[in-house]
This record gives structure tokens, sequence and C-alpha cells, in this order.
């Protein structure tokens, strides 16, 4: 009969759909990871602002990926099975993970335009928490000081957010610098090359441009690794559920 | 009598002091500094070339000095009128210049010997920063400008013996200090909707509610019973009973298929694999069972 050898490709397309997918869910589950290590350092940028959702979206995408890779293997047994009653556990669980993974790439996305949208979050951080002693004071500072060695810059915008705005570090230093020597050009033992220099703003002693656009750059890697890798495994899972949906009412 | 009157004329004709030349330089802001302009320091160019040309002079490069008058808004013309004065260098405190009901809104301080400035600079990169000594209390230092205010400057050469102004550059223009903005003016509400997150929550959103909806009407469909529409045909062989759908009679002339009443469709039939192995139950071919062969047993 016709219907019988369709049935059988039917099976051969999910189970080689699940096969897929359960690859896509543990590569997803594996970016996830990498996301949540943060090997930037920039998590306290978005923890301190409360809005640190990018690196909530990743823990959820650990679990669902490596949920996805059991579940599509689990799936290949139930259509191999060609038993009803595993197929629907099958379709109720994946859609489960769905809902979940759909979270996760949602709140990602959003969360990043709150904070790097524009570069006010991050400046007006800067402003208030930089030198502050308290925790969140202490973490910002860190991170800024680390960005500013490492990337070569100075300032959210540019060197000047230091001199036109008030803040924590002027209250505390800014009769002696316009800037915190971070932004100056250190030599290989650390030392500050020129601080006289690096007061007066010579460019050739100090670091001239804004953290912001690395700072963007980063954040947005981050996201974009959670909410659109996780979202064309989405769409990949969707329609890998249609078919199953189609080959589950043919089953007996 | 005329005589006495021109002798009182000649007293009465006031002795003209030595009148101070204005040359041609105009102080400038050192533009290649990024700390150029702050809340209350400038930093400009260094004076030099501008009392080169100057003949005549009571003293010589080693012992003229270079000094800087900033000066906001009535100040300029404060010291203008000011100048000639021989105390001139002591007539405005710093501490006092701003402050107090009317201030004079000058004050004087010194950059240095004329000799440190010679016109073809030795290094580049030379400047002098107005505001260096912060909130200092002397008559002549090298004080914090006020915040936020826009003042000019200008280069005197003075005299070191006598402390008289001997010559002036013209007015700068007036450079704009930076009024201190407080980081609470930073709007962080709404920034902007980027059209990923656009496409990805609506595209997400429509898929998962797609999903429930095929779920709701598959289930629906399939286990609750029922006339069910598009359900394919029965997989499986319907074996071991005489309930078949059509079958020919072949004892009719001219034959049609005959449809079997009895015959219900979704009934769990036993199937090939759940009946006894023996040769009689084998005898029909799954395949081929809507045409019966009558084989012997």
């Amino acid at each position: 009969m016709a219907s019988r050898g369709g049935l059988t490709w039917l099976m051969i397309i999910v189970i080689l759909c699940n096969a897929f997918a359960a690859a896509a869910g543990l590569a997803l589950f594996a970016l996830a990871i990498w996301v949540a290590v943060d090997g930037y350092k920039l998590y306290p940028i978005s923890g301190v602002s409360g809005k640190d959702d990018i690196f909530a979206g990743a823990w959820i995408a650990i679990f669902t990926g490596f949920a996805y890779f059991c579940t599509c293997i689990f799936g290949i047994y139930a259509a191999r099975k060609q038993r009803r009653s595993l197929m629907l556990a099958y379709l109720i669980i994946m859609f489960i993970i769905f809902i979940f993974e759909c979270a996760s790439c949602i709140t990602a996305a959003t969360n990043r335009d709150y904070l790097v949208g524009n570069s006010n979050v991050v400046k007006k951080q800067m402003l208030q928490y930089y030198a502050e002693d308290s925790t969140k004071g202490r973490e910002i500072t860190k991170t800024w000081n680390k960005v500013m060695q490492d990337v070569e810059c100075c300032g959210t915008d540019s060197p000047l957010d230091w001199v036109e705005y008030n803040s924590t570090f002027r209250q505390l230093y800014g009769t002696t610098y316009p800037w915190p020597l971070n932004c100056c050009k250190r030599l290989s033992s650390f030392e500050v090359a020129d601080s006289q220099g690096c007061i007066i703003g010579q460019t050739s002693t100090m670091f001239t441009r804004g953290c912001f656009t690395h700072i963007e750059s980063v954040l947005s890697r981050y996201t974009w690794a959670v909410s659109w890798y996780g979202f064309s495994v989405q769409m990949f899972v969707f329609f890998m559920l249609l078919i199953a949906m189609v080959y589950f009412t043919q089953l007996g | 009598m005329e005589v006495y009157l021109v002798l009182c004329f000649i007293c009465m004709l006031p002795i003209p002091a030595k009148s101070i030349t204005t040359v041609d330089c105009k102080p400038a802001i050192n533009e290649s500094l990024a700390a150029k302009i702050t809340i209350n320091t400038v930093i400009l160019q260094q004076p030099r070339c501008c009392f080169d040309n100057l003949t005549n002079l009571p003293c010589t490069s080693n012992t003229c000095e270079i000094w800087l008058v900033p000066a906001v808004d009535t100040g300029l013309s404060t010291f203008d009128a000011n100048k000639a004065s021989s105390a001139i260098l002591s007539l405005s405190p710093y501490p006092t210049a701003f402050t107090g009901s009317s201030p004079a809104n000058y004050f004087l301080t010194k950059v240095g010997l004329q000799s440190d400035f010679p016109c073809v600079s030795p290094s580049p990169g030379g400047y002098f920063r107005v505001g260096a000594d912060g909130a200092c209390s002397t008559t002549n230092c090298n004080g914090f400008l006020p915040q936020g205010s826009s003042p000019s400057f200008k280069y005197l050469l003075v005299d070191s013996v006598n402390k008289t102004v001997l010559a002036e550059t013209k007015w700068s223009d007036s450079i704009a200090l930076y009024t201190l903005k407080d980081p609470g003016t930073l709007g962080d509400g709404f920034a902007g909707r980027s059209g990923a997150m656009v496409v990805i929550t609506t595209l997400l959103s429509v898929a998962a509610a797609v999903l429930l909806l095929f779920l709701i009407v598959v289930l629906a469909l399939c286990c609750c019973g029922g006339k069910s529409k598009g359900s394919g045909s029965v997989v499986g062989s319907v074996m071991g009973s005489f309930r078949i759908p059509r079958y020919d009679t072949h004892h009719l002339k001219d034959p049609a298929p005959y449809d079997n009443p009895a015959y219900e469709k979704e009934r769990k039939y036993t199937t090939q694999d759940t009946l006894p192995k023996t040769k009689a139950t084998s005898a029909v071919n799954p395949v081929t069972q809507d045409t019966i062969k009558l084989q012997k047993i």
C-alpha cells in the first residue's frame, strides 16, 4: 500500500530531523555555556544595573539546549517504535522546551536593547560608580580599569565624559586628575608613561577614544549568540514539530 | 604774564606716560590637548614671537617678564582702564578677583621670562595651563577660573624692575568653560527597540501560538475518538477474520466489488504480529489481503 510506504518515508524524515535537532541543541548548549562564562568579564555592567537577562537567557539556553538534545534522541526512539503514546509524550515535552527557549531568546534581545541601545546607561553607571567605595562601586571600577587598559580607551564616548559631567571620581580626585590614570598609556613595567602629559591630555600619552563601542560589541555578541542562534534552532524545531504532528496523526 | 600762562599750561599738561604697545598677537587655546578646556582651567599656547620685535625696552629678554591676564565680562574694560598704573600687578589679587559685591573680574599671573619663550621653540608641544595652582590664595597665583564663565586672555610684557606693563597682546576670543552637568540628567529610559528584537519576538510568539494550536487540534482529533477527517488508510494488515472492506464476488456475471457493511474501520483487529504463527493463518498474504486465494490447508 502506498500509505505504508509513505509512512516509512515520514518516519525516516522525522528521525533525520530529530538527529539534526539533537546536534543543534547540543551546539546551543555549548554556545550558551560560552556566554555564561563571560570571557570578556563584562558581567558587572549588566549586573549592577539590574538588567542581566542576557546572562539569564544564556542559563536558560544551557538547559533547553541539553533538553533538546535528550528529547530529540527520545524522539528518534519514539518515531522508530511507531507508538502513539511515545510520540505524544515527545510532542508535549518538545513544546514545553520550545516555550522556555522562546523566553530565553526574547529576554536576551530585550535586555541588550536596554543596556546598549545608546550610551546613556553605561555612561551614567560609570560616572556614578567608578571610584565609589561600595560593592557595586568596586565591581564597576575593576571592570572599567580592565576595559580601559585592555582596549586602550577612556570614558564612555570620549575622555570628555569625565570633564563634562560630575562624577564620584571628580568628587574624590577631580582637583588633581581630570580622568583616571587608567586612561594613560603605560610602559611595559606598568608605570604610567607620562603622568603630567596624561593630566593635560596630550594625545600621545593617553587613550582618546571611548570604550562604549567595545562594550556594545561584546554585549551584542553575547546577545546574538543566545538570541539569533536560539531563534534559528526554534524555527527548525517548529517545522520539525509540525512534521512530527503529521506523523503522529498517521500512526494507528 | 604770557610766559606765566604758558608755563602754567605746560604744568597742567599731564606728563604723558610711556604708552603701552599693543602687539599683533592673540592668545589661543592649544588645540592638540584633550584637556584644553575643563570647568575651571584652560590650556593656552605659549606666547612665542609675540614681543620679540619690540625695541627700546628698558629690560632685556632675560629680565622682561611675561604675565597673563584672564578676565571675565567687565574685567576686560576694568583692566584696560587700569593697565597703565604702576601697581597693576597687585591691584586685583586672585582671592578677591571674582568674589564680592563688585569684583574686578580679572587677575594677573606670571607666565615666565621672555627668554623662556624664544621664537623658535626647541621642543614642540609647549603649553601654559591657566588654573594650574588650583584654589590658591596668594596675590598673583595661577588659580582656578570661575566655573562655567567665558574668560578672555591677554599676555603682557612687564618690566621686572618697576613692575609696569610695557607691551600687551590683543584680547583673545572668549573661551567658554564647561559647566558641570549632573549625570542624573542622562536619560536612561527607552533607548529604542532594535529591529532584531522585534523580529525575534514576533516570530517566536507566533510560532509558539501556532504550535499550541496545532497540538490542541491534533490531540482533539486523535485522542477524543469520533470520526476523524483525513486520517488516511489503516496501517497494518487486518487478518484472522473475514472482515474485509470490499471483495469480489465471482459468481456474478458482471462482477463489481462488494462493499462489506459489516466492516468497521478503526477497530482493533488482530494483526499479523499477534496471531500464532501457523500455516493456516499465514496462508493469507497481508499485502494482497483484498483478494482471497483459496489454498489447501
